[in-house]
């Protein structure tokens, strides 16, 4: 059964012809390919693939420790030893690319020598770690030193001068390193060059002396430090919050979706006996490859503090007391009894999934209602959210690999969404990517054109009076990403709406392809896709104009609405997971649950529809957020017409059908439409002189953005240790 | 992907059967069963001196087999069968103890909530 | 001698005419006279009948035969009536089936070339006799694996799971090449040796 239609498919294949070389690009066909035999078995590869890989297509895998998918070649580690015929020495199959009738044995005496000789010079300095490395269970060395390396043992010399040992390394709040355990696979160092663009890990001496490090006690300063401890095969370098917790085989693992930014990367989470423990990451080639941020990884021991574990109600002095559910539901029904129409309202927060929000607008539309609001703001003037392709990321991240041109727009996407600015890293360093930004001058970890700071630049580029515009026109495949930050602004209407004319102006060129989308609206929370989906309205200015009696806050900690903005006497009900600014001015609080604790749908930025899944149950007495709206109606006498998953799902299809088809990205649509509605925005306003200015600037500004990671312990000490880090001379 | 629930797909398919060839044996089957139970049921009353009445049991022996009956398939049928017919041998043999007989009324097992908002109060499921 | 020869002679003429179908275990040379082994070679056995079935009527064979062909069955197949499974944890129970992903920490790829089936996690809380997690629910470590989603899904079927599939993003293979880390002008040119 295939996923998507037959012509989707053949259009990945066209685009997957592009090999990693930056050759000729928009080539149709393949390269004639190229016949290996690896055991005897004959394998047709691409011309410049590696033994390994042709190796990997045959269904072999050879063993290796240096040897990463995404990391450049480094060929140090010689496991990857395979026997070539007609060749004398072994050859390193990570490195060695393949020629026409090359015969590989991966199986034969001398390969199999090799390996055990590899792993026994591997093994001479490894100290006898395991008992009490992180590591164990799930530890290359350890395994591949059982299926392939000898059975004995000639290290004799730990009785003379015996094993190395190393100093450890302090890089960091968040990567515990024991360097006697490395073994100079430089991975982490190819990591920090090529992935997270921060130069500071490499090697110090040589030979029996050689030690991997940042030579200086110097904080590894980069948003995806974290992926370091998952490419270390050893246990050189593990994770510091999770060091001496569990073994690999103690754990569950449960497939779900990371909320932490719009991106949505699939992660692991890892518990045993009903706590998170550490977030893993998944594979998947289309939305972070094999990484996550930092975020994303350590946040999680924030998902046990701070917590609603309780209903809570005011009681007559004005404190939250916490009561029973049938309480505070009865209690909330009685604040909702007289208001309809325009007195009730929502607003929805950051990770708000979207079957409660769903729920909410079911019920608030049947009290009449239509006052719901995200906290995150999109311009509404011109097609404003009527158009999908308004507010998508509409090349999609994979797409930014076949780019050719990028301008980011008020958007710091290194702090905003790391993994896509990880891609755009990627398409520079092996595509030739070039890369210009307006708003403020970034560290991005690649050299980029600043094109300007502020809405003057923006309309020199529009006008074709900046340089920048020439390359603009010239480009075969230009990509514009709006950072949400920029449409925050007063003026974000008309900066949406002057990029879309430009992309529009760019596509009437003629030398963009049909298919190609240029608009790409980058968003920094991951329920404010499905909230525009679903017809919620961003901006809470709807709100404010209104001022409702009744207010229901789901998980809207950032504190766009205060109390002051409502009418007199009013009722907030904080529905949510973390005490945060939300529940602190709540008059009832319902506990709900965090993105781990529910079978949940968020909509990425590109409009791509995944579910979490459930790996523990909320804690005390919270429950499903959309179950306590469903509860709350029945109460109310207003009963919503679900009781299970697959009935609100249904429900959530009949608005968006788009919201249940997980996996799937829908392409939008009707750009030439919203370019021409965007003349109305151009009509209302003028851009304003202040610079796009973008708040997550520095590193220390990213670790804390939602409720989870404002509550978590390992994100406070990450900004601690970076603010300690700007102090020294390195 | 795939919408969820159960999507159940048509399907004829030959298969070796169990004890009937076709529906009216299978049927014929679940008749005489139900007969044998009907007519052992004052003697179990009687054997196994349970605080029952002959008729709260029959009540009861036509509730069991009322929860099978949208069972359409043969071997399925079958199956259910020899499952009454061993509990039957077991029930007339007294093989079984009062306890096991007092099982089939579930008196002692307390009701899980039913609805949504029960369920809802009484915990994560 | 001679007179024992035919004493052996006339009680092998005795056996031979009462056990003239067996074969008996006899040892003296005098049974294995080559024509009387011929001739008890060519004579053949009579079939061997099942005693249930001597006395068997027409009707009755006819059934058995019957029984040992195939009948049609139209309906889907749903065991949830004998299965044993209580109707709680068949029809509200959710079934993920999925191609379990690869641990991050290791570069071995042994376990995610199946499918797998799990179902959702419940509750688990602490047993307060010694503070070990205690769970209600019986499926919390069933974890099938098969061959390919659609056995998968007609297992579940079978059980009258609901159950959803969550494809995995296959990765597509593209080729490195080591000498573009010494490239003389791209950006893969790499500053880590």
């Amino acid at each position: 059964m295939m996923r998507l239609p037959v012509h989707r498919v053949l259009q990945k294949a066209v685009r997957h012809g592009v090999s990693g070389n930056g050759a000729v690009r928009g080539l149709a066909a393949a390269p004639e390919k190229v016949e290996v035999f690896i055991d005897d078995k004959r394998v047709l590869v691409e011309p410049g693939t590696t033994v390994l890989q042709a190796a990997a297509v045959a269904g072999v895998e050879i063993p290796r420790f240096c040897y990463h998918d995404r990391l450049s070649i480094a060929g140090n580690c010689r496991m990857c030893l395979v026997e070539v015929e007609k060749s004398l020495k072994p050859v390193a199959s990570c490195a060695m690319p393949v020629m026409k009738g090359m015969r590989v044995k991966t199986n034969s005496e001398a390969t199999r020598k090799a390996r055990e000789g590899v792993m026994e010079f591997l093994l001479i300095n490894h100290p006898l770690d395991c008992p009490i490395c992180d590591q164990g269970g799930e530890c290359d060395l350890q395994d591949q030193s059982m299926t392939f390396g000898s059975d004995k043992s000639r290290f004799t010399d730990i009785h003379f001068s015996g094993k190395r040992a190393v100093e450890d390394k302090n890089i960091g709040p968040l990567v515990k390193t024991i360097m006697t355990r490395c073994i100079h696979c430089t991975r982490c160092i190819r990591f920090a060059s090529e992935v997270a663009g921060v130069d500071d890990m490499g090697t110090t001496g040589r030979g029996s002396d050689m030690q991997v490090g940042t030579y200086v006690e110097k904080m590894l300063m980069s948003e995806l430090s974290g992926n370091i401890i998952d490419l270390c095969p050893v246990g050189a370098l593990t994770s510091k919050p999770y060091a001496f917790t569990a073994r690999p085989w103690e754990t569950r693992a449960t497939e779900s979706i990371d909320v932490m930014d719009a991106l949505g990367s699939n992660i692991v989470v890892s518990t045993r006996t009903g706590e998170v423990l550490r977030i893993l990451p998944r594979m998947n080639d289309e939305i972070n490859e094999e990484w996550i941020a930092d975020k994303s990884r350590f946040s999680c021991d924030g998902l046990k503090r701070q917590r609603l574990t309780l209903p809570m109600l005011k009681n007559q002095n004005g404190e939250l007391t916490p009561v029973e559910w049938e309480d505070a539901l009865v209690g909330v029904a009685q604040a909702l009894k007289s208001a309809r129409g325009n007195q009730v309202a929502a607003i929805a927060g950051g990770l708000a999934d979207a079957e409660a929000l769903t729920a909410i607008k079911d019920l608030l539309n049947r009290l009449d209602s239509e006052l719901l609001c995200t906290e995150e703001i999109f311009p509404l003037d011109g097609s404003g959210t009527d158009l999908r392709s308004n507010y998508l990321l509409n090349s999609k991240i994979a797409g930014i690999e076949e780019a050719d041109l990028v301008l980011l727009v008020g958007t710091n996407p290194r702090f905003e969404a790391p993994l896509l600015n990880t891609r755009l890293r990627k398409s520079w360093i092996n595509n030739e990517l070039n890369v210009g930004l307006i708003g403020p001058k970034v560290d991005l970890t690649y050299s980029y054109e600043h094109v300007g700071s502020g809405p003057d630049s923006l309309n020199a580029v529009l006008e074709g009076k900046h340089a920048f515009s020439k390359q603009l026109q010239n480009a075969k495949r230009p990509i514009i990403i709006v950072g949400s930050t920029a449409l925050q602004r007063a003026d974000g209407a008309v900066v949406l709406a002057k990029i879309q004319k430009l992309c529009s102006t760019l596509r009437a060129k003629g030398s963009i392809d049909q298919d190609w989308r240029v608009l790409n609206v980058l968003h920094r929370v991951a329920s404010q896709v499905a909230a525009l989906d679903l017809g919620y309205a961003p901006g809470a200015q709807k709100i404010r104009d209104a001022k409702p009696k009744v207010l229901f806050m789901l998980g809207a900690d950032e504190g766009v609405i205060k109390r002051e903005d409502l009418a007199p006497g009013s009722f907030i009900i904080y529905q949510g997971h973390h005490g945060d600014k939300g529940a602190e001015i709540a008059d009832a609080v319902l506990p709900g649950a965090a993105y781990t604790e529910k079978q949940a749908t968020y909509v990425n930025t590109e409009g791509r529809a995944q579910q979490t899944i459930v790996a523990v149950t909320a804690p005390g007495m919270a429950r499903e957020d959309w179950k306590i709206v469903r509860a709350l109606s029945e109460i109310l006498g207003i009963k919503l017409p679900y009781d299970n998953l697959n009935e609100i799902r249904r429900r959530m299809g009949e608005i968006a059908p788009n919201l249940t088809r997980y996996g799937d990205v829908e392409d939008a649509n009707y750009f030439t439409q919203a370019a021409q509605l965007a003349d109305l925005a151009l009509g209302k306003g003028s851009l304003t002189t202040d610079p796009l200015d973008v708040p997550l600037k520095e590193l220390e500004d990213y670790y804390m953005t939602n409720s989870i990671s404002r509550a978590s312990p390992t994100m406070a000490k990450c900004i601690q240790s970076v603010r300690k880090q700007r102090q020294s001379k390195y | 992907m795939a919408s969820p629930g159960a999507i159940i797909k048509s399907t004829t398919r030959q298969v070796k059967p169990l004890l009937s060839l076709d529906k009216s044996e299978a049927r014929r089957r679940v008749l005489n069963l139900y007969k044998a139970w009907y007519r052992q049921i004052p003697y179990v009353v009687m054997d196994y001196d349970i605080p029952k009445t002959v008729p709260d049991c029959r009540k009861k022996l036509r509730e069991e087999f009322d929860k099978n009956r949208h069972v359409q398939d043969i071997r399925v049928v079958d199956m259910l069968v020899i499952k009454g017919q061993m509990e039957l041998k077991e029930t007339v043999e007294i093989w079984k103890q009062k306890g096991h007989i007092m099982n089939y009324f579930k008196e002692t097992i307390e009701p899980k909530p039913q609805g949504f908002l029960s369920k809802f109060l009484a915990g994560h499921e | 001698m001679a007179a024992q020869r035919q004493l052996m002679r006339q009680s092998y003429g005795v056996f031979r005419g009462m056990f003239l179908q067996q074969r008996c275990l006899s040892v003296t040379a005098q049974r294995l006279r080559p024509d009387d082994v011929d001739k008890a070679l060519s004579v053949k056995e009579a079939p061997s009948k099942d005693t249930k079935n001597i006395f068997e009527t027409k009707e009755e064979v006819e059934r058995r035969l019957k029984l040992q062909e195939n009948i049609q069955i139209d309906v889907p197949l749903d065991l949830t009536p004998v299965t044993g499974v209580p109707e709680e944890h068949t029809r509200t129970r959710r079934v993920r089936i999925f191609k379990p992903a690869k641990n991050a920490m290791q570069s071995g790829t042994a376990n995610i070339n199946r499918w797998r089936m799990e179902f959702e996690t419940r509750e688990r809380w602490e047993n307060p006799l010694m503070g070990w997690s205690s769970s209600g629910d019986p499926l919390s470590n069933l974890n099938v694996d098969f061959a390919d989603k659609e056995e998968a899904v007609a297992f579940c079927e079978k059980n009258g799971w609901p159950w959803f599939v969550e494809d995995p993003v296959e990765k597509v293979m593209k080729p490195k090449s080591y000498g573009l880390n010494f490239h003389w002008n791209r950006n893969t040119r790499v500053s880590t040796k």
